[in-house]
């Protein structure tokens, strides 16, 4: 029955849904909303997993003194505080005076979560251009083709430097360029790529609905 | 013989600070030429009747603001120009924070109302399953608004709206990543004949072009997408975002240097790696 169960239960919620989604029905209809509101209690018990799962790992790590274990600690300690200053501002407690009902958890956000996520993503920056030196060689035909598209499209991307001989010429070709390779070369590879990953998840789909494909009970 | 990987990468970390800071201190853009993509974007939005609603989704976070801060508020500020109404929703955590800030800060210039002309509904969790749910039915997704906690359904702007996208003129989308664009299309474009617009960050960009123009009507991808539309919603009259406009062309200007820099060391890296076989 540990099989039998869950296998019964995948085939019914996937038949149904399908059902669901093509049928006119106010039946179907309904039984979509049904499922999609389970759905999206699923996601929320999620979150607190995830929560309950990085206390669990960051609390394991503090007390075997892991070398990390300060940046654990001041995990724990800004989700934690996050957590009571966002309970606070839904249901107004401790709200100063004149304050409106999120200025403190978005001043939070604004001064620091933001700044710092930023700081992390434009690093991007840096590491690109190392990369670039050390990594992006023609070693081949095919690595040289990726090597001039890409290089054609970052500079189709920009506006040229007026200092340029030129330059609006220039600019307006490799633009032309770099719309030839967006949207015929790409836009081709990238239909191609997406017609097959719908076929290929039609198929996996159908051999779940089916009960043929079982990795999701481990098997 | 030096091969790339000898090299201290440092030294490249630093050309690359040194060019951002000097062209971000020195420098001075220009106006870039409008690619198609983009002027769809604002032609679809300049179409709408007045009084149309808009769903606008921030699915972006701070990491991605750089690209899509700008494009987000120059399209409320094109939109309440237009005097078109938007009903705010995000499938990213970090999106709401930004529609508050943005919203504060523009629709007093427009004298517009909340409730009437905007509403704040938030995140939504569950990607693209959110989606399917507020394309199913955007009233019973969100029970209350994210601003003021009150019933959706009390507020003018939520009148004329019913199940499967029924009184929702357009969706646009603000798409940092996964659940994004493609989701919407997939969720909402297909199934319930939404028109659709996206901004989205330079790595994503390239996936649109094969659902252009069809299934999504217009894109304002990356940096390079931003300044084109706000260069256009300026011309159409919204002097408060010149500012902006003059600062995302001193970026393109960044970019363009960072760009001839990164083919330079690309070019340079090949040279070496083939002087050094020729060597071994």
């Amino acid at each position: 029955m540990k099989r039998e169960i869950p296998i019964l239960l995948t085939v019914l919620c996937g038949l149904a849904i399908t059902w669901a989604f093509f049928s006119p029905l106010p039946a179907a209809r309904a039984v979509n909303a049904e499922l999609l509101a389970w759905a999206e209690v699923i996601f929320s018990v999620a979150f607190l997993l995830g929560i309950a799962n990085l206390v669990r790992i960051s609390l394991k790590q503090i007390s075997a003194r892991h070398p990390d274990s300060i940046y654990k600690v001041l995990l724990l300690l800004t989700m934690f505080g996050y957590l009571a200053v966002g309970l606070c501002d839904i249901h107004g407690w401790l709200l100063p005076e004149g304050a409106g009902a999120k200025d403190r958890s978005d001043w939070i956000y604004e001064k620091f979560f933001q700044p710092l996520q930023s700081t992390m993503f434009s690093l991007l920056a840096f590491y690109i251009a190392s990369a670039a030196f050390r990594a992006f060689r023609a070693r081949s035909f095919e690595a040289t083709l990726l090597l001039v598209a890409g290089s054609l499209v970052m500079l189709g991307q920009v506006p040229m430097p007026t200092w340029l001989p030129e330059s609006a010429a220039v600019g307006t070709f490799l633009q032309r360029v770099q719309a030839f390779l967006m949207v015929y070369v790409n836009g081709a590879g990238q239909s191609a790529i997406i017609i097959g990953a719908a076929l290929g998840t039609l198929a996996t789909g159908l051999r779940i609905i089916l009960g043929v494909e079982r990795s999701y009970l481990s098997e | 013989m030096a091969t790339a990987t000898d090299f201290d990468r440092r030294w490249i970390f630093l050309a690359i600070g040194v060019l951002v800071l000097g062209l971000y201190a020195f420098g001075s853009g220009a106006p870039m030429p409008v690619s198609p993509y983009v002027q769809s974007y604002f032609d679809t939005i300049d179409a709408l009747p007045e009084g149309s609603v808009v769903l606008l989704a921030a699915d972006f976070d701070p990491g991605s603001a750089a690209e899509l801060l700008p494009t987000y508020q120059a399209t409320i500020h094109h939109l309440l120009l237009r005097k078109l109404r938007i009903v705010n929703v995000a499938t990213w955590p970090a999106g709401p924070p930004f529609t508050r800030s943005s919203f504060a800060e523009i629709a007093p210039q427009y004298g517009a109302v909340y409730g009437s002309d905007w509403i704040e509904l938030g995140f939504k969790a569950g990607d693209d399953v959110a989606m399917g749910q507020i394309g199913q039915s955007l009233l019973s997704s969100f029970a209350q608004d994210d601003r003021d906690k009150a019933d959706v359904t009390s507020f003018p702007i939520m009148q004329g709206i019913s199940d499967s996208f029924q009184g929702i003129a357009l969706l646009i989308t603000m798409s940092a990543g996964y659940p994004g664009v493609l989701e919407w299309i997939a969720q909402a474009g297909g199934r319930y004949d939404v028109p659709i617009l996206a901004a989205t960050t330079a790595v994503q960009t390239p996936d649109l072009f094969a659902y252009y123009p069809s299934q999504l009507q217009g894109f304002a991808g990356a940096a390079t997408g931003a300044t084109q539309y706000l260069q256009l919603v300026v011309a159409a009259g919204v002097p408060a975002l010149e500012g902006t406009t003059t600062d995302n062309q001193e970026r393109m200007l960044i970019q363009t240097y960072a760009h001839l820099l990164i083919i330079g060391l690309i070019v340079t890296g090949n040279v070496l790696y083939f002087l050094g076989r020729r060597g071994a």
